[in-house]
C-alpha cells in the first residue's frame, strides 16, 4: 500500500487482504478513491444507446440481440469474433441463463470469463467444453462446479488458463481432471480447499505453468515438492497461507525461473528465506507479515535481481543491515510497521534506484531522512507516524521526482512546510495532522499538479481556502479539521476534477454547502457528515449523476430521504449513509 | 450536389445505393478505400462493390449512416433494427468497422 495516501491504516490491512469490508467506522475518512475502484465490479458507464458518444452499428446488433435472446437458437453461423462479443455482453449485462447458454455451444469461443457469475453449475461446463479446441481461458471462480463438471475439461486441450477461485465443491480427486491439460500457463485456485498436498500432484504434469495462484489455500502443506518439475513457473502466490512453513520453500528452492513469490502472512521464518537464495531471477518477494527477523536480511541480500521487497509488519530491528546495500537494483521497498530506526537507514543510501520507500509507523527521525537525500528517483515516500518533524524536511528537498508524499501523523509543522514548494511533481500529499493550519498550506501553492490533497486533521479555516485555487487539478480533497464554513466552501465549488470530497466534522456547514458542491458534477463521493445539512438541501446533490457513495451521518437526513433522492435523481449511488 | 460529394455503394444483387460520401465515411472501411493513397478503383470512381453483402442489408447500413450523423449532431434517436437481420447485420459490420 504503499502511496495509499488516503487511507487510514486500519483499511490499508482491509485491501491487503482484498476483503470487501466496507468503511465501518462512523466518521472515519472516506477511504482512498481507489477502494471505491475496487469494490464495484461494473463500470458506471453503460454503453447504452441514446446517452453521448454514438454506438456503433456492431454495439446496437448487439444490444438487439442481449435484449431478443429467448428468439436465438444458435449463434454458432457467426464468425468467432462475433460470437465472442455478443457472449461477453451477455455475461456483463447479467443476462446470460441456462437457456440461452445452449445457443453458444459449438462457437469456438476463445474466451469464458464466468467468475462471480450467479448460477453456473456442472451442466454449463458441456457448453464451456463445446468450444473444445479454441478454447483458451475460463473463469469459474465462486461456481458450483464439482468434479464431474471439470472433467469435462479434457475436450479442450488447449486451455491456457484457468481459474476456479473459491470453490469448496471441488475434492482433490476432482483436481486431476486437470493434469491433462498441458498447454496451461496461468493457473489460480484462490481459497480452495481441495489443494492438498495430494491434490497438487495433478500440478505436475503442467509443465508450461507460468503463474500459479494458491492465494489462501490451507492445506498445500507439504505438496510444494509437485512443482519441481515446473521449469518455466515465474510467478507464484501462497499469499495468506498460514499452514506453508519453511520446508515448503525448500522443496521450490531449484526452480530458478521464478521472479515473484507473494507470501504475504504465511509461516515463513528465517530459514526458509535461506531456501531462496538460489533463485537469482527473483524481482519480487513479498514477506509482509511473516516471522522473519533480520536474520534472513543475508539470505535476501543475495536476491541481487529484486526490484521489489516487501518486509512491513516483520520483526526487524537495525542489526544487520549493512548487507543490504548489494541490492541496488530494488526500486520498491517497504519496511513499515517494523521496529527500524534512523540506524538502518544509513545503511539505505546507496539504493539509488529505489523509487518508493515506506517507512510507516517506524522509528524514523529527523536525522534518518539525511540519508535519503541521495535518492533522487523516488516517486513515492510514506513517512506517516514517524517522528519525522520540521527539520527533517530539508532533506526532502531535493527529491524533485517525489509524487506521492504522506506525512500523516508527523511533527512537521506549518513552518517547515516550504521546504517541499519546490517538489512540484507532487500529484499526492497527505499532510493530516493536528498541527498543521493555513499558514503551511499557504506555503504550497507552488504545487500546482496536486491531485490529493489530505488535511483530514488539519486546522484549515475559511480564509485558508483561498490557497485551494492553486490546485485546479486535485481529484481528491479532504479538510474534516472542524474550521469550515459555508465560506470556505466557496472557494472548493470550482474545483472542477474533484471526484471525492471530504468535508466531514465541519459542524457548521449547512445546506448552503451542498448547493455550491451542486456543480462538482465528476464528483464520485461525497462526505459531510456530522453538520447542520438537512433534507431539504439534498435537492441540491441532484446534478451529481456520478455519485456513488453519500455520507450523511449525524446531520438532519435519514436513509429514506437519501433512498428518495438515488431513486428521483441519482442512480449511481450505491453506497449511503445513513443507511 | 457534386458528384464528388457522393459515393455509389454497389450490392451483392447489384443493387446501387448512391449516398453522401461523409455518410459513408462512418465505416472505417469504407473510409480507407476512399482515402487511400494510389489510384485503386474505388478512389477513383467513388464506387465500392460488396459481393458479400445482400440489397437489404446494404440498405439498412446505409441508414445506420445518415443515422450515425444525426445522432452525431445531437438528435438521438433509436435505431431500428429487425430480428431477423441482426445476425447478418452484425457480419457487415464488422467487415466494415461501423
Amino acid at each position: 500500500m504503499m502511496g495509499g495516501i488516503c487511507s487510514r491504516k486500519r483499511e490499508q490491512l482491509v485491501i491487503e487482504n482484498g476483503g470487501c469490508r466496507g468503511v465501518s467506522e462512523r466518521f472515519c475518512k472516506i477511504a482512498s478513491s481507489k477502494w471505491l475502484g475496487n469494490s464495484f465490479s461494473r463500470p458506471i458507464v453503460d454503453c447504452q444507446p441514446g446517452r453521448g458518444k454514438c454506438p456503433s452499428l456492431m454495439d446496437l446488433c448487439i444490444y438487439k440481440i442481449r435484449e431478443d435472446i429467448d428468439k436465438y437458437s444458435s449463434f454458432s453461423i457467426l464468425p468467432r469474433d462475433i460470437s465472442q462479443q455478443i457472449f461477453n455482453e451477455l455475461i456483463h449485462s447479467r443476462c446470460l441463463t441456462d437457456v440461452s447458454l445452449k445457443a453458444f455451444r459449438d462457437c469456438a469461443l476463445q474466451d469464458v470469463f464466468l467468475g462471480e457469475y450467479p448460477g453456473v453449475k456442472d451442466s454449463w461446463m458441456d457448453f464451456i467444453s463445446s468450444q473444445g479446441s479454441s478454447l483458451l481461458s475460463v473463469d469459474i471462480s465462486s461456481s458450483d462446479v464439482t468434479d464431474s463438471g471439470l472433467a469435462l475439461l479434457k475436450d479442450c486441450p488447449n486451455l491456457q488458463t484457468f481459474a476456479f477461485n473459491y470453490t469448496d465443491q471441488l475434492s482433490e480427486h476432482g483436481l486431476k481432471h486437470i493434469s491433462g491439460l498441458s498447454n496451461l500457463t496461468s493457473l489460480s485456485f484462490k481459497k480452495c480447499d481441495a489443494i492438498t498436498a495430494e491434490g497438487m500432484r495433478a500440478f505436475s504434469n503442467l509443465i508450461n505453468l507460468e503463474k500459479l495462484d494458491l492465494e489462501r489455500c490451507s492445506g498445500i502443506h507439504g505438496g510444494f515438492f509437485h512443482l519441481k518439475g515446473l521449469l518455466k513457473l515465474k510467478s507464484l502466490n501462497i499469499r495468506c497461507c498460514k499452514c506453508v512453513t519453511d520446508l515448503d520453500l525448500k522443496a521450490i528452492s531449484g526452480i530458478t525461473s521464478l521472479k515473484e513469490l507473494q507470501a504475504f502472512s504465511s509461516n515463513i521464518t528465517d530459514v526458509g528465506v535461506s531456501y531462496l537464495k538460489g533463485l537469482h531471477n527473483l524481482t519480487m518477494l513479498n514477506l509482509e507479515g511473516c516471522n522473519i527477523t533480520n536474520a534472513c536480511l543475508e539470505s535476501i541480500s543475495a536476491l541481487v535481481a529484486l526490484a521489489v521487497l516487501n518486509l512491513n509488519r516483520c520483526r526487524l530491528n537495525d542489526d544487520g543491515w549493512e548487507k543490504f546495500s548489494g541490492n541496488k537494483n530494488l526500486k520498491v521497498l517497504s519496511l513499515g510497521f517494523s521496529d527500524i530506526t534512523d540506524a538502518c537507514l544509513v545503511h539505505l543510501k546507496d539504493l539509488t534506484n529505489l523509487e518508493s520507500l515506506n517507512l510507516d509507523s517506524c522509528g524514523i527521525g529527523d536525522e534518518g531522512l539525511a540519508n535519503l537525500t541521495g535518492l533522487t528517483l523516488l516517486k513515492t515516500l510514506e513517512l506517516s507516524d514517524t517522528e519525522v518533524a520540521s527539520n527533517g524536511l530539508r532533506h526532502l528537498s531535493g527529491l524533485t521526482n517525489l509524487e506521492n508524499l504522506n506525512l500523516s501523523f508527523t511533527l512537521v509543522n506549518d513552518s517547515s512546510l516550504k521546504k517541499l514548494s519546490g517538489l512540484t511533481s507532487l500529484k499526492s500529499l497527505n499532510l493530516d495532522a493536528r498541527q498543521i493550519t493555513d499558514a503551511g498550506l499557504a506555503a504550497l501553492t507552488s504545487l500546482t499538479g496536486l491531485t490529493h490533497l489530505d488535511l483530514f486533521g488539519a486546522r484549515i479555516s475559511d480564509s485558508g481556502t483561498k490557497c485551494l485555487q492553486y490546485f485546479k487539478n486535485l481529484q481528491s480533497l479532504e479538510i474534516c479539521g472542524g474550521g469550515l464554513t459555508d465560506a470556505g466552501v466557496k472557494n472548493i465549488k470550482d474545483l472542477a476534477s474533484l471526484t471525492l470530497l471530504n468535508l466531514s466534522q465541519n459542524c457548521n456547514l449547512t445546506d448552503k454547502t451542498l448547493e455550491l458542491a451542486s456543480g462538482l458534477t465528476a464528483l464520485v463521493s461525497l462526505n459531510v457528515s456530522n453538520s447542520c445539512i438537512t433534507r431539504e438541501g439534498l435537492q441540491y446533490l441532484k446534478p451529481l449523476k456520478n455519485l456513488r457513495s453519500l455520507s450523511l451521518e449525524s446531520c438532519k437526513v435519514t436513509a429514506s430521504d437519501i433512498k428518495n433522492l438515488q431513486s428521483d435523481a441519482l442512480p449511481n449511488l450505491i453506497s449511503f449513509r445513513p443507511e | 450536389m457534386r458528384k464528388e460529394d457522393m459515393v455509389k455503394l454497389i450490392s451483392a444483387e447489384g443493387f446501387e445505393f448512391v449516398i453522401d460520401k461523409d455518410a459513408a465515411m462512418v465505416s472505417q472501411t469504407i473510409n480507407n478505400m476512399l482515402t487511400s493513397p494510389g489510384s485503386f478503383a474505388e478512389t477513383q470512381h467513388g464506387e465500392v462493390t460488396f459481393p458479400e453483402i445482400s440489397t437489404t442489408i446494404l440498405e439498412k447500413i446505409c441508414k445506420y449512416f445518415y443515422w450515425h450523423l444525426q445522432f452525431a449532431s445531437g438528435k438521438e434517436t433509436e435505431f431500428p433494427i429487425e430480428p431477423e437481420l441482426t445476425l447478418e447485420l452484425m457480419m457487415a459490420a464488422n467487415y466494415l468497422h461501423t
